[in-house]
């Protein structure tokens, strides 16, 4: 008599089929080396007999054991499927930028609910903005999307952060001095304007790019031997340092 | 851990397609070939998970004939053994 059965989901158990099918067919396609006439397994079904349950989240199954009656049937179908309908249904997986809603710090639910939308990455959520799609609306008020859309730009600033290389002191044509901030992934979110803090005190921010920040120093700001600058390059980068002159 | 009277799911498939493909009568002088088998048969099933969290399933067909209180479950299995590209050997 067999142990205690696992409860499974469907997923799990197709999963679990499919890797013993491949082994079988490895097996097969080495002994169809010396022995040409080998079958091949094709169009294979399972009727099972299961007991399901519902826990309000997920459905899974318990497989019969001997002497239980009273179960429901299921019958899983594995087809053969040719290399162009796995093209044609199947999304290419893990784009290199792209950033699974695992790695978004938003709450359980929400991902929950973006799952059961077919939403696993931050693209699938481009592809939903792409064709105008109201997300709070198809999930019933349940997605802000704002919230997401903000912690889907914390993500990706985490995954580009900012980069100081160098800060130097210049002055313009009219001797008036300035700082320049230069570095990598600098201001890259052009609806934020970057915001600087000289020792204490609001500087302005002449000019921004991912490259190169100028800062204009003025008195108030008492540029001396040891400075303190803080940049805000955009809500998810800030940067604090001491700049020695 | 996979109960021992139960295979693991690769095991008995690849077993019951491992019949011979001939029929042969030598006396007759005749030689047949089975292209395609269909398989329809009740089987045991032992679904566990191990270490890793990993679902395995352990299956046998029925072992004994003989009617007891504690009747086992069958699943049934479906599949049709088929020896690929066999117009060509034709």
């Amino acid at each position: 008599m067999p142990t205690e059965n696992t409860a499974w989901q469907l997923e799990e158990l197709v999963d679990s089929l499919v890797v013993e099918l491949d082994k079988t067919r490895e097996t097969l396609a080495v002994k169809a080396i010396n022995k040409p006439l080998t079958y091949t397994v094709k169009e294979l079904a399972l009727d099972l007999q299961i007991f399901p349950s519902y826990d309000g989240d997920q459905v899974r199954f318990v497989t019969a054991q001997p002497g239980q009656q009273g179960a429901s049937k299921v019958t899983i179908q594995l087809g053969s499927i040719t290399d162009q309908q796995v093209r044609a249904t199947t999304k290419v997986p893990g784009a290199k930028h792209d950033i699974n809603i695992d790695e978004i710090g938003i709450d359980k639910s929400t991902r929950k609910r973006l799952r059961k939308l077919g939403v696993n990455s931050v693209e699938d959520l481009k592809e939903i903005e792409r064709k105008d799609i109201d997300l709070q609306k198809v999930s019933d008020s349940e997605i802000d999307y704002r919230a997401l859309a903000n912690q889907i730009q914390k993500s990706r600033r985490g995954q580009r952060p900012p980069k100081v290389e160098a800060v130097s002191l210049s002055r313009d044509s009219q001797d008036a001095p300035y700082l320049v901030v230069r570095g990598e992934r600098l201001a890259v979110d052009p609806a934020f304007q970057p915001v600087a803090v000289v020792n204490q005190t609001l500087a302005e921010v002449m000019s921004s790019s991912d490259r190169e920040l100028r800062i204009q120093l003025t008195p108030e700001h008492r540029f001396g031997r040891q400075n303190e600058l803080i940049l805000t390059f955009d809500p998810f980068a800030v940067i604090r340092m001491n700049v020695k002159a | 851990m996979i109960d021992e009277a139960f295979m693991p799911f690769a095991r008995i498939i690849e077993r019951l397609v491992s019949f011979r493909p001939e029929v042969v009568d030598e006396e007759a002088g005749v030689r047949s070939y089975i292209y395609a088998c269909e398989l329809h048969l009740p089987i045991e099933l032992d679904v566990v998970r191990d270490e890793s969290g990993a679902l395995r399933i352990g299956s046998t067909p029925p072992l004994y004939d003989v009617d007891t209180s504690f009747r086992p479950t069958f699943h049934a299995l479906r599949f049709t053994a088929d020896v690929p590209h066999h117009d060509d050997a034709d």
